[in-house]
Parts: structure tokens; C-alpha cells; sequence
């Protein structure tokens, strides 16, 4: 998949991680800041996730997807946090996972677009034609086959039942997964106690449990059908994260 | 197998997905599967497979990206058979 990428696009990526990476010293403690000080986010359960995270980072330069659910547009920043704390990003900087956030939401100002080019962001743009969206999975591809993290939402936008939407499943994930070999993949299960359905941010102070899982999905077809397998057993593992995190909570 | 039969059984996997069941009344091969027959882009991949089995045929990850219009999934499919 890498391969397809015009050499354009991989020395914007490469310069895009090369400026983001030379001033990480000043972003990430900024934002671990504001998500601390700020928004008074509260992690449970993130030091068993961060040494799970570690652990598959350190014994391996295989690739990492992360695969999270998706309940409001700042959950990526919750979700990021709860895989490493601010000295953890800085010493390995390829652990800090790239996101692909939705252009049309930070495409509005300057300001935003710069954020996104900084927080080591590939925009992808909502029904686009298959075309540009397959161009986006070959960036990802690329990233990840640079040892890159990338962490994706696996439903394809923010869930709007509020619970993990397996109907919804975008079989992107599960062609990204099958086109890279060796890849694998970290789900991450993230909600606000506050947080009763979708939305568009956290509210402050509110206290994250944070679940995660290590999944080796396998298929015996091969194709878009096995892609479509894959990225159901991904979705289906959130969707059993969440029943597991409202069976804690009652 | 004649591309106008290809058609027909497209349309016919198509319209169980197609929220715009009036814009079936003028399908044609430039008719755009999100955006005139307001499918669900998820789904698309679902009609794709639906096509495997209808023509047993078996299509790539890569094809998928050239499915716009009603006339590329005839096209993709008569490739194939």
C-alpha cells in the first residue's frame, strides 16, 4: 500500500513529522498541560494501558494501529494521553500516534489547521470519492510502515447512539490491517463517566476509564471480503470493551 | 453476459441499500451511488460483496475506489467475468 504514495506526498509527511517532532518539547507538555490543569481530565485505568502500549512498542518495530471508539472531537487527545504520559511521547517520539481527524472540522482557521499539521495529523475528508479516501489509507499505510503509530476510529465518526456502532463499521481499517504485514492492532475503549452519548467535547473535570486490547484478527479470505472480517472483529472488540466498562460501572 | 443484464442485476442488489427509492425511477450508468441514490458509503462495501456472490467473481480492495457510478460496477463486474 505504502508503494502507490506519490514521492510529493511522503516528503510532506516526512516534513510534517520532522517540524512536529522538533517542536514537541513545547506542544506536548502544552497539551498534557491543558487536558490537566485546564479541562481537569481525570485517567482511570491509563497506567495498565500505557504499559500494555509500552510494552507492545518496545518488543517489536512492527507497526501499531490504534483503534479507538469515537464519542466527541476531542477524545483523540484523552485517548493519546492514556497510551503515554508527556516524558514517554518525548523519548519516543514514534509512539505518539498520528490521528485522522475530520478536515472539515479544523479547517475553518488558520489557527486549527496549523494545530492540526502540528499534532501530527492526516485530515480526511467525510464522502469524498473513493479515490482521495484511498489516497488517505495510503498515507496511513505509509506512516505505519515507518514505525509509525496512527490511531483511527474504526466506526468511521463519532458514534451517534452513543454506544460503540458495529453497523457503522468502515471496512478502511480492515483493508489498512490486511495490506500491511505484521501489523497490530491496539483497541482502546475511552468514555467520560459525564459522557452519555456523543458530543462535541468532554465536559471538564470529567474522569475517563480507559480499557485496552491487543488483537490479532484473522481471516481465511482473502480480498475485500477478508478487509470487511477484519475490521468487523475490530469494531466487535470495542463493542465487548463497552460492555465490559458499563458492567463496571453498575 | 450483456452489459444492459449486468445493469439490470446491479440495480436490482442496489435497491434495498438506496434511501432515494424515486431517483431508481431514472437509474442509468452515470448514476452516482452516494450521491443520486443516497447509499450509505459503509454500506457500499456490503452492495461490492453482494456482487461477489451474485456473479461469483471475487474483487480486490483496490476496486472498490473506482465504484462511483451504477456504470462502474457494470464495468467492474464484466472485467471480471
Amino acid at each position: 500500500m505504502a508503494n502507490v504514495l506519490e514521492a510529493s506526498d511522503r516528503r510532506a509527511l516526512l516534513t510534517q513529522l520532522g517540524i512536529s517532532r522538533g517542536l514537541s518539547l513545547l506542544w506536548i507538555p502544552m497539551f498534557t498541560g491543558i487536558m490537566v490543569f485546564v479541562m481537569r481530565w481525570r485517567l482511570v485505568g491509563a497506567d495498565r494501558v500505557r504499559r500494555e502500549y509500552a510494552r507492545l512498542r518496545s518488543e517489536s518495530d512492527a507497526p501499531v494501529l490504534v483503534c479507538a471508539n469515537h464519542l466527541t472531537m476531542l477524545d483523540s487527545f484523552a485517548i493519546t494521553w492514556a497510551l503515554g504520559g508527556t516524558g514517554a511521547f518525548l523519548r519516543h517520539f514514534n509512539w505518539l500516534p498520528w490521528n485522522t481527524p475530520e478536515e472539515t472540522n479544523f479547517a475553518s482557521t488558520w489557527w486549527k489547521r496549523v494545530l492540526v499539521y502540528l499534532l501530527k495529523c492526516v485530515p480526511v475528508k467525510r464522502g469524498s470519492d473513493r479515490a482521495e479516501i484511498a489516497k488517505t489509507l495510503d498515507k496511513v499505510g505509509f506512516l505505519l510502515a515507518r514505525g509509525e503509530s496512527v490511531l483511527i476510529f474504526p466506526e468511521g465518526g463519532r458514534s451517534r447512539t452513543g454506544r460503540v456502532d458495529q453497523e457503522s463499521a468502515a471496512y478502511g481499517v480492515g483493508r489498512l490491517v490486511s495490506s500491511i504485514p505484521g501489523c497490530r492492532v491496539f483497541c482502546v475503549y475511552l468514555r467520560g463517566r459525564n459522557q452519555e452519548s456523543w458530543g462535541y467535547s468532554p465536559s471538564p473535570g470529567d474522569v475517563f476509564d480507559v480499557y485496552s486490547h491487543v488483537l490479532e484478527p484473522k481471516t481465511d479470505h482473502e480480498g475485500l471480503r477478508g478487509s470487511v472480517e477484519i475490521a468487523k472483529q475490530i469494531v466487535g472488540q470495542l463493542a465487548e470493551m463497552e460492555s465490559r466498562h458499563f458492567d463496571d460501572r453498575q | 453476459m450483456e452489459k444492459t443484464e449486468i445493469q439490470e442485476r446491479v440495480v436490482k442488489i442496489l435497491t434495498p441499500y438506496v434511501k432515494d427509492q424515486g431517483a431508481l425511477a431514472n437509474v442509468s450508468a452515470a448514476t452516482n451511488i452516494l450521491e443520486d441514490l443516497k447509499v450509505n458509503s459503509a454500506r457500499l462495501v456490503d452492495v461490492v460483496l453482494a456482487f461477489e456472490d451474485e456473479f461469483d467473481i471475487e474483487i480486490a480492495d483496490e476496486d472498490v475506489d473506482v465504484v462511483n457510478t451504477v456504470g462502474d460496477c457494470v464495468g467492474l463486474i464484466a472485467d471480471k467475468l
